[in-house]
């Protein structure tokens, strides 16, 4: 028997519901964008729902709508930063998890991937009842932080399934052939490890572009990202401009993952 | 020629104290241009000793000494070695001749005679027309000899290759044998060689280093420790061995290369001639080849001879192995097919040997042997 499908339902007759149950899902899944994308173009002046007519003036509004062109900037320059902070501590703490046997490993392994499991808000809150006496609050050093807390167990793990699908003895025999630590990792080891690596860093660059709970906590007055300000729009008038940001922002993330695919292949990467 | 390029002395290494050593005061000492087999069960420390010999590991005593000077402490991007892993470790994100040539950039040799390097090794392994594919387009057997490039190509001062043959299929781990062999020889590198496989250190190798629980039981010549074991382990592990248990009675005159036929007694067989080291009394371990025991119907002139009854014949086409019992004890004994007549399952056979064929393991056994 040549390519065993992975999973394969048992029953004949269950091949058809299986095939409606999976399109079923997609369309669960997919139905909140659908809906978005459809409001965005209306031209009712509440968010509402079926559509009552079309128009381009949502998307042409929010170029002057300053709480999105602030919050934009602000998250347009938080997202890097944190993004090339997360890879310069996340990948050497991979790479030391990996390579090294030591007493706290499992310890500290299952603490590197803790925040995945912490609430944002009590890891929020935290964030703030820390900053305030180190007047942290409202700063790009407190969102910075923040992020690089959550976004720090995604490049870790990226990074680690990389590092093990790996083969070692690789990095020894550059060794042997006369390179230095520095070179056998700039020239053997992080290249090997390369779609792990990009693949932490587009997630992180997306969670942090997308997080809204600890800007919300930590920086809501002073600097107010892109997903606080929408929050903050959503409250005050419920109109679809908010939609056609979405898009947008949906967009966008497409863009990055599309390039990022073409050029080497994320699927490969995550999986 | 002739002169000392390695020597390994007391190396040991323990990975935890409290654990038994993996390696235990290892002493060897390797010559110019040979090429040394590491045989030995699996666990015995082979890849433990050639990764102390590479810098891959410290040794937790003992010293390692190429071309007379201490290189214990020498860390190991200085110490100008090529080493073949198992996984052959080809870098995959390079093609093949970026592969070759990245022991010469960290050379810093200028680019002109790097290519004109990188192109010599490649031809040197028969792959010149792969310069620039991709590693895992590659076959086993072509990512064998790029890696086999790759070590030569900066002409190391060792070379140090962990059973690169193990992941070839048989057929092609003959070819690799002969060509690795050959390969060797042209260039005069002197080689460390990791293999559980007899057949290959005996077909390869000028020395075999026979390893048995982190140490050396022997290390000499193929012929040396196929014919000549200095211990049951040794005569055990390469090819098929009878062993008898045998009292020395008397020492009977000088055989060969300075060794004694004696006299021996073998417990309810009477006694027979052997040979060994001058000087040996007491009891002792007799060590026959099954290819060195004559079978026969009949029953032979000489005096060495044991009668029994065939329990098996096995038949591989070139060869008869007999499995003859005799008492207790259960011989064997290999013959050449001919057309002649053959001995049968149910026969009385003879097995007869040389005196020169029966050696006498130097080392008193541990306990009663079988
Ligand atoms: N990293 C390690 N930590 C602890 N013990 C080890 C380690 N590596 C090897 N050992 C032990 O040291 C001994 C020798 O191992 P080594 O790998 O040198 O054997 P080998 O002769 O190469 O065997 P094989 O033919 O299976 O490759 C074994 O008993 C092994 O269990
Ligand atoms: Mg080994």
């Amino acid at each position: 028997m040549a390519e065993a499908p992975l999973f394969k339902p048992k029953l004949k007759v269950g091949k058809p519901l299986f095939g409606i149950l999976v399109f079923l899902m997609y369309v669960f899944l997919s139905a909140p964008l659908l809906i978005v994308f459809i409001v965005s173009f209306d031209s009712n002046q509440f968010l509402s729902f079926p559509p009552q007519g079309f128009t381009f003036k949502w998307y042409e509004l929010l170029p002057k709508e300053t709480t999105f062109m602030n919050g934009l900037r602000i998250s347009l320059i938080v997202a890097p930063i944190v993004t090339l902070i997360v890879l310069l501590i996340g990948v050497p703490a991979a790479l030391a998890l990996d390579r090294f046997e030591f007493k706290a490993k499992g310890a500290l392994q299952s603490f590197f991937l803790s925040p995945l499991l912490i609430p944002s808000i009590v890891l929020a809150l935290g964030l703030v009842l820390l900053f305030s006496p180190l007047r942290l609050t409202n700063t790009y050093a407190g969102i910075v932080i923040g992020h690089v807390a959550i976004t720090f167990p995604f490049v870790v793990r990226t990074t680690l399934m990389s590092l093990a699908t790996s083969d070692t003895s690789c990095e020894a025999a550059a060794r042997i052939l006369g390179a230095n630590s520095w070179t056998v990792f700039r020239r053997i080891t992080l290249p090997i490890i390369q779609p792990g690596v990009i693949a932490g860093g587009v997630i992180a660059f997306i969670v942090s572009f997308d997080e809204a709970v600890i800007s919300l906590f930590v920086a809501e007055s002073g600097l107010p990202t892109l997903p606080v300000n929408v929050l903050r729009y959503v409250e005050n008038q419920a109109d679809a401009a908010v939609a056609a940001l979405s898009v947008i922002l949906i967009l966008f993330s497409l863009v990055v993952v599309v390039i990022v695919e073409r050029v080497m292949g994320l699927r490969k990467a995550l999986r | 020629m002739n002169s000392t390029k390695l020597s390994i002395v007391d190396l040991t290494k323990r990975y935890a104290p409290g654990l038994e050593p993996a390696v235990d005061r290892l002493n060897m000492s390797v010559e110019e241009g040979h090429l040394v087999a590491l045989l030995g069960p699996s666990g015995c420390g082979k890849t433990t000793t050639l990764r102390m010999v590479a810098g891959l590991m410290d040794p937790t005593s003992g010293s390692i000494v190429v071309d007379g000077k201490d290189i214990t402490h020498t860390p190991v991007n200085k110490r100008g070695m090529g080493m073949v892993f198992q996984s052959y470790a080809l870098f995959p994100h390079m093609d093949v001749a970026q592969n070759v040539a990245f022991g010469l950039q960290m050379r810093k040799v200028p680019a002109k005679e790097q290519a004109k390097r990188v192109a010599a090794a490649l031809d040197m392994v028969q792959l010149g027309h792969l310069a620039k594919r991709k590693v895992r387009e590659l076959s086993g057997g072509q990512q064998q000899r790029i890696a086999l490039a790759r070590a030569l190509v900066v002409e190391p001062t060792l070379l140090l290759l962990d059973e690169p043959l193990s992941n070839l299929d048989a057929k092609l781990r003959e070819t690799m044998r002969t060509e690795i062999r050959s390969i060797q020889q042209r260039t005069g590198a002197t080689t460390l060689f990791v293999t559980h496989d007899q057949d290959e250190a005996l077909d390869m190798a000028d020395r075999i280093a026979v390893m048995n629980g982190g140490l050396i039981e022997q290390f000499g010549p193929p012929t040396e420790v196929y014919e000549r074991p200095n211990t049951h382990f040794v005569a055990n592990f390469i090819g098929q061995a009878n062993f008898l248990t045998a009292n020395v009675v008397s020492e009977n005159g000088p055989a060969t290369d300075g060794e004694r036929y004696y006299k021996v007694d073998i417990e309810g067989l009477g006694t027979f001639g052997a040979v060994g080291h001058p000087g040996l009394t007491g009891t002792h371990e007799l060590v026959i080849r099954p290819q060195r025991l004559q079978a026969s119907l009949h029953a032979p002139l000489g005096a060495n001879s044991i009668t029994g009854t065939i329990e098996r014949v096995s038949y591989t086409g070139d060869t008869l192995g007999f499995s003859v019992r005799a008492g207790e004890r259960l011989l064997h004994a290999q013959l050449m097919t001919s057309s002649a007549d053959m001995p049968r399952q149910g026969d009385t056979a003879h097995l007869s040997w040389e005196a020169a064929d029966a050696y006498i393991i130097p080392k008193t056994p541990q306990g009663p042997a079988s």
